[in-house]
């Protein structure tokens, strides 16, 4: 006998739905239909993904204390009840275990299950594709609405022949529905999943990762906000608008004015903007803030990013400075009073001899040239330690490339006719620089003034051509020429060809710092010896 | 006659001054610390200010803060004075109205700088 009726189905509907607690949903269904369908064992079998195997999802045993069929354990689908279901998306009704196809049913048949009856669950309705974290293909969105078969619901019972055609029609009234609660449950076990994951990440971070409203009110923070700034989690979550009051006083207005730009939409995004912030025990913590704005429906509704605690780097610029600041002292010092008092000493015999011992004169002009040659050095080295130390930055601005180009020639100029060297050049005046100017000025003047130094009675041209990898810089000269080994060493501190050239060999050494500073490149070509040098740089181009 | 205070630590620069200022239309008085300073210019108002950077204690830059906070000081014109470059003295501008005399300077450029200060205060 079967009866049912509406009631029947209205409380299997709400047993499947009630809670995404799986054991818990099946043991009340599988009460609730022993009332309506007989059986002795109540299977959910659903496929893995690459319909190879299935998963012995659900066993309830109404009459069996012992099965060898386990929940969790893998079949294979190969001549099984569950292959054929999946190929006639049908319903597949065994009447007798001791004759049936199915190489499962001999396991069944020793355990007393006699007939069965399997039940395709088909699935209509969202899927969410496995996907790697951070590997998410934007265009693939990882849910997509499909019709799928996903398993079997399957009735075992002891006596010989009993599933008919109407234990079907009473399967089929629920059967969708609990497909449906199986994936959602699935679907829902995957974005926990997925979150457990993220939450790892963010949690084990060394980085402050943040999320913030406009107004300031934090909806994620992690915990090496604690480790960092001393304050818990909760101090963030609890407050409002407590990020900017626990910035040092002096970078207040600074840190509000960029969030505002950022939330205003006037900038997209802050890279390495460092400022300073309070620590609860009150000493100084120096963040590098990475963050951009969070938009809903074209809305900016608040920002996201993170902190990395950069006060360590901080300290050891500020050492490196002091240094650098003292050495600049010592060193400059006694050059400065020397040129001082050899300015002194001219004007004295100047106004009291009235220019009238040339050996005098002789002997300012020794000092003067050597005094000239020690500031020379010392800016070099000064130069080349600031550049190697890590604590000089860039100070960008756009610029017409042949204006400086212009301005160097006029500076060397004087060198170059006493040399009896013309300058020429052919730089296309559209070119705009986005640079250091001071510092590509510099590095124009050490490689022109370079050419100039090795050659006499000739040619220095500088050109300049864009590519798309930048601005490419040639110096060309028809000067002494590189041997390969010189070649190799150019750009190496203090390198020269031999002892007596010209120069401290520190300005090409300076001028590979400059151009990798500004993340270019630069290189030497020659012919050999007595055949002429080019000097090549390459600068980006950030914007045109 | 103007009076002008330097405050130099270094008494070979002091030197300098003296014989680049001889004869001209100054009253000057020289100190070697930045107490000392500190204290001539509690006894007194001078019209104008040289300080040396780099000194022991209380440095160039930390003097000029002091003073622009004096009310007596507010207005008076600072000339820093230093070997080190003009990076380094951009710094001390974000402090208020100061310039700046990279060492070493000609009498020339001295007595300039010192009249230029002297004039707009006139």
């Amino acid at each position: 006998m079967l009866t049912y009726n509406k009631n029947t189905f209205l409380n299997i509907n709400k047993i499947i739905f009630a809670s995404l607690d799986i054991r818990e949903v099946y043991q009340t269904m599988s009460n609730e239909l022993s009332k309506t369908i007989d059986f002795d064992r109540l299977t959910i079998t659903l496929i893995t993904e690459d319909n190879a195997l299935y998963e012995a999802f659900v066993v309830l045993s109404k009459t069996y204390e012992y099965t060898d069929i386990k929940e969790g354990d893998l079949y294979l689908m190969k001549d099984s009840l569950m292959e054929k279901v999946v190929q006639t998306r049908s319903p597949v009704i065994v009447d007798d275990t001791a004759n049936s196809q199915f190489a499962t049913d001999t396991v069944l048949f020793k355990e007393g299950i006699r007939s069965r009856l399997g039940y395709p669950l088909v699935y209509k309705g969202c899927i969410m594709k496995h996907q790697k974290l951070f590997h998410i293909d934007e265009k693939k969105y990882p849910i997509e609405f499909k019709e799928r078969i996903i398993g079997s619901i399957n009735f075992g019972s002891k006596r010989k022949g009993y599933y008919s055609k109407k234990h079907v029609d009473f399967v089929s009234k629920f059967a969708p529905q609990l497909a449906m609660a199986i994936e959602n449950t699935r679907l829902f076990n995957r974005i926990k999943d997925a979150e457990e994951r993220y939450r790892r990440v963010v949690e084990s971070s060394p980085d402050i990762i943040f999320e913030c409203t406009n107004e300031g009110k934090f909806f994620l923070i992690n915990p090496s906000v604690e480790k960092i700034l001393g304050y818990s989690v909760h101090y963030f979550y609890d407050n409002h608008g407590n990020g900017l009051s626990l910035c040092h006083q002096d970078d207040q207005d600074r840190v509000q004015c960029e969030i505002l730009q950022l939330l205003n939409g006037e900038k997209d995004s802050l890279m390495d903007f460092e400022f300073r912030v309070i620590h609860k025990q009150g000493k100084v913590v120096w963040l590098s803030l990475e963050a951009i704005p969070i938009k809903q429906d074209n809305k900016i509704i608040g920002i996201e990013g993170f902190c990395r605690d950069i006060t360590e780097r901080k300290k050891l610029d500020e050492l490196k400075n002091n240094l650098i600041r003292d050495v600049t002292h010592e060193l400059k010092t006694p050059v400065a009073k020397m040129e001082m008092a050899i300015d002194m000493y001219k004007r004295s015999f100047v106004t009291e001899k009235e220019l009238s011992g040339e050996k005098e004169l002789h002997l300012y002009h020794l000092l003067q040239n050597n005094v000239n040659r020690l500031k020379n050095i010392i800016r070099n080295v000064l130069d080349i330690s600031k550049l190697e130390s890590g604590v000089e930055r860039l100070n960008l601005s756009d610029f017409t490339f042949v204006e400086l180009v212009d301005q160097v020639i006029h500076e060397l100029n004087p060198i170059a006719i006493q040399k009896n060297n013309t300058i020429t050049h052919q730089i296309p005046p559209s070119i705009i620089l986005n640079a250091d100017r001071e510092k590509i000025y510099y590095l124009l003047i050490n490689v022109v003034g370079n050419a100039i130094k090795f050659t006499d009675h000739g040619k220095v041209d500088i050109s300049a051509r864009l590519t798309p990898k930048g601005i490419v810089v040639t110096v060309k000269d028809t000067g002494k020429g590189l041997s390969e080994e010189s070649l190799k060493y150019a750009f190496d501190k203090f390198y020269k060809e031999n002892s007596s050239a010209p120069g401290s060999g520190i300005g090409l050494a300076i001028s590979k710092n400059i151009v990798e500073l500004h993340n270019g490149s630069i290189w030497a070509e020659s012919g050999g010896k007595g055949k002429g040098a080019k000097f090549i740089f390459r600068l980006p181009i950030h914007h045109l | 006659m103007k009076d002008l205070l330097i405050v130099e630590d270094d008494l070979e620069m002091q030197e300098f001054y003296r014989n680049m200022l001889n004869g001209e239309p100054f009253s000057v008085t020289y100190v070697s610390n930045g107490e000392e300073g500190l204290k001539k210019m509690k006894e007194k108002k001078y019209d104008l200010v040289i300080l040396d950077i780099m000194m022991e204690n209380i440095t160039g830059d930390r003097l000029f803060a002091l003073l622009r906070k004096d009310r007596h000081y507010k207005e008076v014109p600072v000339i820093m004075a230093s070997s080190l470059d003009k990076e380094t003295y951009q710094c001390f501008q974000a402090l208020g109205k100061v310039s700046f005399l990279e060492k070493p300077f000609t009498k020339e450029t001295l007595i300039s700088e010192i009249n230029k200060h002297l004039q707009t205060l006139t």
